[in-house]
């Protein structure tokens, strides 16, 4: 399974107001290039967020009572780019931006 | 209503945790909030989910990864934010639905698990387990953070 998801800064902004989260890094540019990265950074949860919400999808009922994620963050997500998060038959988590891998990871059932 | 940001600390609110701060085996202490349908339904839409909820038997179950959003504050209760903090890697384990048509209370419980170097950057990890306030289980979660201080 796999969705695709054009990341903007409108979206990393609506993430920051869910989780409460007030770190500059991700929504100012200057700063974010001053450490290094070329943007502002997405989220690391809500990235994670999409692969949970497939394997939600993948694994149904039995995601909520036996389900496990784990992810590394790899790369940066960053915002104008699109974001192609995959799982596969074995469980095996991939979030792509192009040919940058930025999360891998697993999502199975106990 | 429990939003993350009516319980957790803000970065520049109050002095930023250092990573010399931080104390391996430190437990965090319990933190109370509530997750209403409302904020289940906010979830979902910010990570590409369904409003309406995932089936579980008869019953309609929010994404249980909601508690994502109130994991931090398990640390910054304690321990508050500095600007710059970058995750590193994230653990879910999940035991128990998350209702979608109705509120739960939720108490998280943590501890600083370690820190470490590595490419000159300073890791700080920590667990959380959230429980009902009957004592069930509902989630567990381990993060690796880098901090720039």
């Amino acid at each position: 399974m796999e969705k695709r998801i054009f990341i903007t800064q409108a979206m990393i902004d609506q993430y920051g107001v869910l989780n409460g989260d007030n770190d500059i890094i991700h929504y100012d540019i200057d700063y974010a290039r001053q450490r290094g990265y070329k943007d502002t950074l997405a989220h690391g949860p809500m990235v994670m967020g999409y692969a949970a919400e497939l394997a939600a999808r993948m694994y149904g009922d039995a995601w909520h009572r036996r389900g496990e994620i784990e992810v590394k963050f790899v790369a940066p997500t960053y915002p104008n780019e699109e974001l192609v998060v995959s799982i596969d038959d074995g469980g095996n988590v991939v979030a792509k931006a192009g040919e940058t891998i930025n999360v891998v990871g697993s999502a199975r059932l106990r | 209503m429990t939003r993350p940001s009516d319980i957790k600390p803000r970065e520049d609110e109050q002095r930023g945790t250092t990573y010399e701060d931080y104390v391996i085996g430190d437990t965090l202490p319990p933190l109370r909030f509530t997750v209403t349908p409302e904020i289940m339904r906010e979830y979902a839409s910010v990570v590409d989910g369904s409003a309406g909820g995932y089936d579980v038997g008869t019953r309609k179950a929010a994404l249980p990864s909601v508690l994502q959003v109130y994991f931090m504050a398990v640390l910054y209760s304690k321990y508050p934010p500095q600007q710059g903090g970058v995750m590193g890697a994230n653990q879910f384990r999940f035991f128990e639905p998350i209702w979608a048509d109705e509120s739960i209370d939720i108490i998280g419980t943590g501890r600083i698990e370690k820190k470490f170097v590595k490419r000159n950057k300073r890791y700080v990890s920590f667990s959380a387990d959230f429980k009902d306030t009957k004592g069930r289980l509902i989630a567990q979660a381990l993060n690796v953070s880098h901090f720039p201080e």
